[in-house]
């Protein structure tokens, strides 16, 4: 029996739940944000406004690239599971013990394999289903992806507006 | 009078400072609390959608035990309840910083106010 491990699964998980708090952030302030005029607002609060929006949009850089890491960990081991035909069973392979010893071993049961699915918890699948998950949790990632570049975009908008009215603030307050 | 108001302003801002602290760390262990939640919700949903005959694992440590499925359904969803419970109380805790934050805040401005004030006087004076 083979261990694929997915071990991307904790990592994006956590990614996941920032994202979900970003939408809250940005869905609960933005309508209020369009109520207050901009302009309304003086410099300071203006540049604490903008240098949280550049906050959330380094975040945002974060975990589009962790989710991509994540992505390729899961399109890697289902490419692997491409290489577990019914042909390799019997083969000698050599596995890990440590990150530099490896003893010899065979391949014995080649149509299961065991899925880490998060919280230290596997499931033992047969190849077909393991292809199926690895290529829903692909699928899932870049929907997760679409999502964080739809509020980016949205955010750096929002960003270059406040740039815009600062500047236009300093150069009335030169001018007067 | 302008010494006592920087001493109260100096004190002001080391609690402010201090509010502002924990409330990043109960923010933070939210977040965490958050993932996690996540995560069993995602195991949960693996563990629904596999047939009842399949063979679940849990690894403590090195080793990986066998486990029954209904066992470990009951088990994640156990943990998602102390892990809901756990976000209530944080949430509730960041609700209460974030009132002291204010609190300080305004009070803060209100010293600075002040400072300001005796400041002027105090170059009026001299």
């Amino acid at each position: 029996m083979i261990c694929c491990y997915s071990r991307p699964c904790r990592h994006f998980t956590f990614i996941n739940s920032s994202i979900n708090k970003m939408a809250q952030i940005s869905s609960v302030p933005q309508p209020h944000m369009q109520q207050i005029d901009l302009t309304s607002l003086n410099i300071q609060q203006l540049s604490t406004l903008k240098s949280q929006l550049d906050n959330e949009l380094s975040l945002f850089q974060e975990s589009l690239s962790s989710l991509k890491i994540a992505q390729t960990k899961y399109q890697n081991s289902g490419e692997t599971l491409g290489q577990l035909t019914p042909e390799v069973e019997g083969k000698e392979i050599l596995v890990p013990l440590t990150g530099s010893m490896y003893v010899p071993g065979k391949l014995y049961d080649t149509n299961n394999v065991l899925i880490d699915i998060g919280t230290r918890y596997y499931v033992e699948k047969d190849l077909e289903s393991a292809k199926d998950y690895f290529k829903r949790k692909t699928q899932f990632l870049t929907e997760q992806m679409e999502k964080i570049q739809v509020l980016g975009f949205e955010k750096s908008k929002i960003r270059d507006a406040i740039v815009e009215i600062i500047e236009l603030k300093l150069q009335q307050q030169k001018s007067s | 009078m302008c010494e006592e108001v920087q001493r109260k302003l100096q004190s002001e801002l080391d609690s402010f400072k201090n509010t502002q602290k924990e409330l990043q760390k109960a923010v933070l262990t939210r977040q965490q609390l958050d993932g996690q939640l996540n995560e069993n919700e995602i195991v949960k949903g693996e563990l629904e959608c596999i047939s009842n005959d399949a063979k679940v694992f849990k690894s403590v440590g090195p080793v990986l035990i066998k486990t029954e499925l209904a066992e470990a359904k009951q088990n994640v969803a156990k943990r998602m309840d102390y892990i809901s419970k756990e976000i209530k109380r944080v949430d509730d805790m960041i609700a209460v910083l974030e009132k002291k934050q204010d609190g300080h805040r305004e009070g803060l401005q209100k010293l600075q106010y002040q400072f300001q004030q005796a400041q002027v006087k105090a170059a009026m004076q001299a």
